[in-house]
Parts: structure tokens; C-alpha cells; sequence
């Protein structure tokens, strides 16, 4: 049998096995950052929008947060200011932030990021707390060679270094991630695009940060080189131990990527939820249009629909429910109180009056049954007839 | 379901090349190098089908799309449109441009941020020879085809003022509002949002059915174009490898770079399966034999050496591979081929 065997047909034969893949939960992992109550606002005054709103999610040890959403939908704008790189006029309004980790002369193990010094933020960034770009052609220096980003960054945060450990250690980053040893003499413009994101991986983990932040790393690239450093990705967090945040639109990589998914809707947290049980069972309206705007691989084609209306527009956002205007199952309610995050069953969190108990609605089979239960007609589309 | 609706192609590319010369980066700086950018490209384009193309960047599927809306001049081969053969170092004529349409990738980009709606749905009117009493009405009509009601809403709008999709669909009405024949897709959804793409896509589909047109689909998404596209043509390093009708070609993938192609899109849906590393994430384009075999998993000795034959694996499914002929080794065979599962609905 050749290695490129295609899969096997049916999705749903898959569900049983998928936990193998991930790191088995034994011990509670400890918590790395604790976001409470955050709120994000850009500009002051009658101008000013909202654009995160009361978000609050906590994250352990080597565990991978997936934020979904559109564009405007607040997630690159939340770890912004969680990192505190947010510039004006943004602006945090309220919530903290906290950091638990080991810092070397701190008195406890606990930052709160939002309230943090310019000297405190210095000791965090990049040593604990490190960021990818999705732009990596942009975020490196295109007159600098590979090699000075990295002595940069050895010599700034670990002044003890001589220039032959730098030297070493740089290898070892590149190599990591694939890369060979003579790429630290090029220049960003002689990389594809694919080297030049994991070029920014390696300097990420340059000096073994508790979490990585990565905003929309592959967005720009092909799928075949998207594969290849999500890949590698899951490798590094098994072997470092990491904690994730990983920010994309696109809901389906996050499923096969993370542990937990939170989708941002307006600058609010929708639904949160086990990556699975989300691609699964996606409780609230935008979350299960999201999934159904993918064309699937497989199976009849029939028509989808996706999500009917525009991105939501941050300064002009309707009464109530911010989705309201596009959601196919609005009720009164919905227009005119806006709902707030509350369980659903014991993992996950659903923005949704929908699941209010005693709703004037009774919830849409689409919303409270598993979808591969859901004869293809039922869900939201129709069987093409071609 | 795939029966062209007229038995003779509207737009046909016969074997169009096109090089490009560039300075090498070595020791010799006067020393040209030549790319292949699209190499012996032979494709019919259809009234009332999508044709899609899918390939990475770099596979030279813009360039071609540029070549059949004659922005870019072949190094070889020829076009025929309606039956008549094109001349390729002729100038484009007004009235080839009226036939032939083409739609960029980022609406943004492609539509002056300076004037309102109204210019750039006129312009085009106007130079294609519009009496101007009835360019108004002509430009409300082209709104109202993409689903841009009311157009008097949207008329005097500046582009800022308008999401992506909205311009994404301006930029098509822009392209049908001369009432052309083909419409050439480059990657039209790759820079909108996830929620708003489907709607541009059933828009595609829509024109192709009603207003018959014939619209050749770019992309590197090859989900998308299992979902839109008639015919799917898988392109690598200018060259196409892969075609079939239907969705035969992304259900049962026969070349290797389809495979692979293929199994790295993310797919929760067989999240259990074994994944497919990539052999090389580098373009590497091999000068003589195929062009995939430095990342081909299957690579044999002949691929090295000798280009690979079109394979007809069933009607209208073609796979360029020598993996697929008699000669090919017999432990080699690509055994990616399902009984089980109709490729066709």
C-alpha cells in the first residue's frame, strides 16, 4: 500500500478514535493565563466601538485554544491586548489578565498582564509569552539576515550568552522546525513562504515560552505547507509542552488543532466548547453556519448557504443579539436583549436565547442533535438536483 | 451531469506556453534563466460550466488565466474562440474584451478607492460604445444581477463603504455588465470572509446556469471547486496534471500531487486517518522528466528521466503519470482508486 493512500470514505466512522490523538488528560494541567471580564474598546467618546467584549477563558498547560471568527470579530484585537502590543487607540476598558509563571525575582507566580509595568512586560514577552504573525514576510526585517534575529532576540533575553552558544542555539531552533543550518545566512526574500512562517516558529521558541500566540500563522500559505507545520506544530507542544492560543477563520484546521474552541462573534464569545464536540454538535447559529460554509470533501454535493448578510460592523451593531440580523432561527426575544454566555451542559458555553430553558422557541434540531444524525436535507441545505 | 449544453467549446486553449526570462541569482550575473510558467496547456472552457483550476501558488494558473483573457501574450500556442483561431501577437480588440471577462482576486485592490460604484460599473459601459441615456439603467441592471438590491443604494457608495463580499460582487458586475461570454474567476473568494464566500460561489453557479456563460474558476481551495466545477484541472509548476468531470478527480485522486493535495486539506471529518507528511514543502521543479518527482513519493527511475504520458483512467479523467501506465513497476501501483464510493451523484 503507498504512504499517499487516500482516506477511507464515511466522516463518522471516525469519532471513537479520535482521542487517541491528542495528549491524554491525566493530571489537571496547571493553568498559564486566566482572562477575566476583558473588554477592548478602540477610541473614546461618541467614536469609540467596541471591539471585545466581557470575554473571559482560562488556559492550562499545554493545551490549545482555538479563537474562530470573521474578520471583526475581535480575535486578533483580544490577544493584542492581552500581550499588551495593542496600540491606540485601543484600549483595555476592564479585565486582567493573569499570567501564572515562574519569574525569577517576582513575588508570586502571577502577573496580571493588563496591570503590568513597561519592565515587568519586558521579563514576560517572548521569554514567557511569545507571538507568531501572520504575516511572516512583514514581521522579519527584510535587510537583516535570519541569523541577527536570532542573535537579537539570544542577546536581549539571555545576556550570558557568547556568540558561539547564540550560534548554537539558532541551529537548534532552525532545526527544530525542519530548517537547515545554512538558512541563517539568507535573507527573508530568498524563503518561500512556508520557511519564512517557520522561521518565526523557531524564533517563537527561541527561549522556551510558556505560551505561544499564534495569529493566523498559515492563513497565507498553500494547504500542503499548512499541513506540514501544523504538523510539526503538534510535535513541538508534545515535546515543550507549550500552551497554544491559535487564532484562524478557519473552523475546520482548529478542529483537527485544538483542545478547546471559542468562537467570537462581534467581539463577544458565542460558544465555547471541546474542538470535537463543536464540529459535532455546534450549539449556537453562527458556529453551525460557520461549519456549513465549508464545501465539504466528501459525500453528494448538494447547495449550501452559509451565513446570509455581511460581517458584522463594529460602530453600527443591531439591538440584542449581535447575529440576530443574520440568524435563521431569530425570535423576538433576540432583538431586543442580548444574550449572555451560560452553560449548556458540563463543557461548553452557549451566547444563545435558544438555549435559554423555558424559551418561547423550542430549540432547532439543527442546535441540539448531533449533525451526522441529521439527515442531510434536514441540515440547513438542500439536495442538489443536478 | 457534466454534458456541455453546446457540443463545441466556446474558448479553447491548444497547447499555450508562456515563458518567462529571468536574471539568475548565482555567480554568472549576466546568465538568463528561463521559468516555464504555464507549459503545453491545452483546455476547452464551455457554455454554462465551471471549469476549475486548482493549484498552488507558483503553479501558473494566473498566468494562464491572463493568457486566455489576452493581457498576456503566449510564448506559444493558440486560442480559439467561437470556432475562429486568435492570432497571439494580434492586439486585443475591444470586442474580444467585450466576450471575455476577467475578475481579480482582492476587490479591494482591483476597484478605484476614489470613485463611487457608479464609475466603475459606467466605465466600462461607456467605452464599449453604452449610449449614455441608458448607462443608469444599465449599471442598476448589472447590481441587481449579483444580488445587490436595491442598486440605487449601493450606486453612489464609495468603495470603502462596502464589506468584501459586497465589492467581490460589484467586481463581477463590473466584469458582466459588457454582457461577456466568459468569465475568467482568479481566485475570486480567497481574500473574503468564511461566512460570505459561499454566497459569491452559488452567485458563480447561478450566472453559469442562467445566463449561460462559460466561467473558468482559479483556486487553490480544491474543496471549493469540487463544489462549484463541472470539470476540475489540477495544475503543478505549469503544467496540468490531473482532470476529470465531476467530482471524481477530488473523490478518487489519481496523481500523486492530487493525493497529496487532497489528504492536506483540513478534513475533520477523517481526523482518525493517517495524515500524509508533504516530501518537499519547497517548490522544487525538476528540469527534465516530471516535474513533481523531487516530491513524489512514488518517484521512479523513468520519472527522472522522461516526461510522463496522459493517462486516460476512465472517460474524461486524466491523470499525467507514469505511475499509471503498463510499464510502471509493479509494486508502485497508486492503489488510491475506491470501488466502493460513486464518484458521481
Amino acid at each position: 500500500m503507498s504512504a499517499l493512500q487516500r482516506r477511507d470514505e464515511t466522516p463518522d466512522v471516525g469519532v471513537p478514535v479520535l482521542g487517541v490523538r491528542r495528549v491524554a488528560p491525566e493530571a489537571p494541567h496547571p493553568i498559564v493565563l486566566d482572562v477575566r471580564d476583558f473588554s477592548v474598546d478602540y477610541g473614546v467618546g461618541t467614536q469609540m466601538v467596541t471591539a471585545v467584549r466581557d470575554v473571559n477563558f482560562s488556559l492550562s498547560r499545554s493545551k490549545v485554544l482555538g479563537i474562530a471568527g470573521e474578520s471583526g470579530s475581535g480575535k486578533s484585537t483580544l490577544v493584542y491586548a492581552i500581550t499588551r502590543l495593542l496600540r491606540a487607540p485601543g484600549v483595555i476598558r476592564s479585565g486582567s489578565a493573569i499570567l501564572h509563571v515562574a519569574l525569577p525575582d517576582a513575588h508570586d507566580e502571577a502577573v496580571d498582564l493588563v496591570q503590568a509595568d513597561e519592565r515587568m512586560l519586558r521579563k514576560v514577552r517572548w521569554s514567557h509569552v511569545s507571538i507568531v504573525l501572520q504575516s511572516a514576510l512583514n514581521a522579519l526585517n527584510p535587510v537583516l539576515r535570519i541569523r541577527r534575529e536570532f542573535d537579537e532576540v539570544l542577546k536581549t533575553h539571555r545576556a550570558s550568552m557568547t556568540k558561539i552558544e547564540r550560534r548554537e542555539r539558532s541551529v537548534e531552533l532552525l532545526r527544530m522546525v525542519g530548517l537547515s543550518e545554512d538558512r541563517l545566512d539568507r535573507f527573508p526574500h530568498e524563503l518561500s513562504g512556508g520557511q519564512r512562517q517557520r522561521v518565526m516558529i523557531a524564533l517563537a521558541l527561541a527561549l522556551d515560552p510558556d505560551l505561544v500566540i499564534m495569529d493566523e500563522p498559515t492563513t497565507a500559505l498553500d494547504v500542503v505547507t499548512q499541513r506540514e507545520i501544523i504538523n510539526e506544530l503538534n510535535e513541538l507542544r508534545s515535546r515543550f509542552g507549550f500552551a497554544m492560543i491559535f487564532i484562524t477563520h478557519d473552523l475546520s484546521l482548529l478542529v483537527e488543532l485544538a483542545d478547546d474552541i471559542v468562537v467570537m462573534y462581534a467581539g463577544s464569545i458565542v460558544e465555547r466548547a471541546g474542538a470535537l464536540e463543536l464540529y459535532d454538535a455546534p450549539r449556537h447559529p453562527y458556529t453551525l453556519g460557520l461549519l456549513n460554509s465549508f464545501p465539504p470533501l466528501h459525500g453528494a454535493r448538494r447547495e449550501l448557504t452559509g451565513i446570509p448578510g455581511s460581517p458584522p460592523d463594529l460602530a453600527n451593531l443591531p439591538a440584542g443579539c449581535s447575529f440576530s440580523t443574520r440568524c435563521p432561527f431569530v425570535m423576538e426575544r433576540c432583538r431586543r436583549e442580548s444574550p449572555v454566555l451560560r452553560p449548556v451542559d458540563d463543557t461548553r458555553q452557549v451566547a444563545c436565547w435558544l438555549h435559554e430553558p423555558g424559551a418561547s422557541a423550542s430549540v432547532p434540531v439543527e442546535l441540539s442533535r448531533r449533525r451526522r444524525d441529521l439527515a442531510p436535507d434536514v441540515a440547513l441545505s438542500k439536495v442538489e438536483s443536478r | 451531469m457534466s454534458a456541455p449544453t453546446t457540443s463545441s467549446a466556446l474558448l479553447s486553449a491548444r497547447s499555450l506556453s508562456r515563458d518567462f526570462t529571468t536574471r539568475a541569482a548565482g555567480r554568472f550575473w549576466n546568465a538568463k534563466r528561463v521559468t516555464h510558467a504555464v507549459d503545453d496547456v491545452s483546455l476547452d472552457l464551455y457554455r454554462g460550466r465551471v471549469t476549475a483550476i486548482v493549484g498552488e501558488s507558483g503553479s501558473g494558473k494566473s498566468v494562464l488565466a491572463r493568457m486566455l483573457a489576452r493581457i498576456v501574450t503566449p510564448t506559444s500556442g493558440q486560442l480559439v474562440f467561437d470556432g475562429a483561431t486568435l492570432d497571439p501577437h494580434h492586439k486585443r480588440g475591444l470586442d474580444y474584451a467585450a466576450q471575455v471577462q476577467l475578475v481579480l482576486q482582492d476587490p479591494f485592490a482591483s476597484i478605484n478607492p476614489i470613485h463611487p460604484i457608479r464609475h466603475c460599473l459606467e466605465r466600462p459601459l461607456l467605452i464599449h460604445g453604452a449610449a449614455s441615456d441608458e448607462v443608469d439603467a444599465l449599471a442598476s441592471a448589472a447590481l441587481t444581477r449579483v444580488a445587490l438590491v436595491p442598486p440605487e443604494r449601493f450606486l453612489d457608495r464609495y468603495p470603502h463603504e462596502l464589506s468584501g463580499g459586497q465589492l467581490q460582487r460589484v467586481s463581477i458586475a463590473r466584469a458582466l455588465c459588457v454582457r461577456p461570454k466568459v468569465l475568467l474567476a482568479d481566485e475570486p473568494i480567497s481574500m473574503l470572509d468564511v461566512s460570505v464566500r459561499l454566497g459569491i460561489l452559488n452567485l458563480l453557479k447561478g450566472l453559469c446556469v442562467s445566463e449561460q456563460l462559460a466561467i473558468m474558476y482559479i483556486t487553490h481551495d480544491i474543496a471549493s471547486a469540487r463544489y462549484l466545477a463541472d470539470e476540475v484541472i489540477v495544475m503543478y509548476a505549469g503544467q496540468i496534471v490531473e482532470r476529470s468531470l465531476g467530482t471524481s478527480l477530488v473523490d478518487e485522486p489519481a496523481h500523486p500531487y492530487t493525493q497529496l493535495l487532497v489528504a492536506s486539506v483540513p478534513d475533520p471529518g477523517a481526523l482518525d486517518e493517517t495524515r500524509v507528511v508533504g516530501q518537499h514543502e519547497k517548490l522544487e521543479v525538476a528540469s527534465v522528466g516530471c516535474r513533481f518527482a523531487p516530491r513524489c513519493p512514488h518517484a521512479m527511475e523513468v520519472c527522472r528521466t522522461t516526461n510522463p504520458p496522459n493517462v486516460e483512467l476512465e472517460p474524461g479523467h486524466v491523470s499525467r503519470c507514469w505511475l499509471h501506465t503498463r510499464d510502471a513497476h509493479a509494486g508502485h501501483h497508486v492503489s488510491s482508486r475506491r470501488a466502493d464510493e460513486g464518484g458521481d451523484i
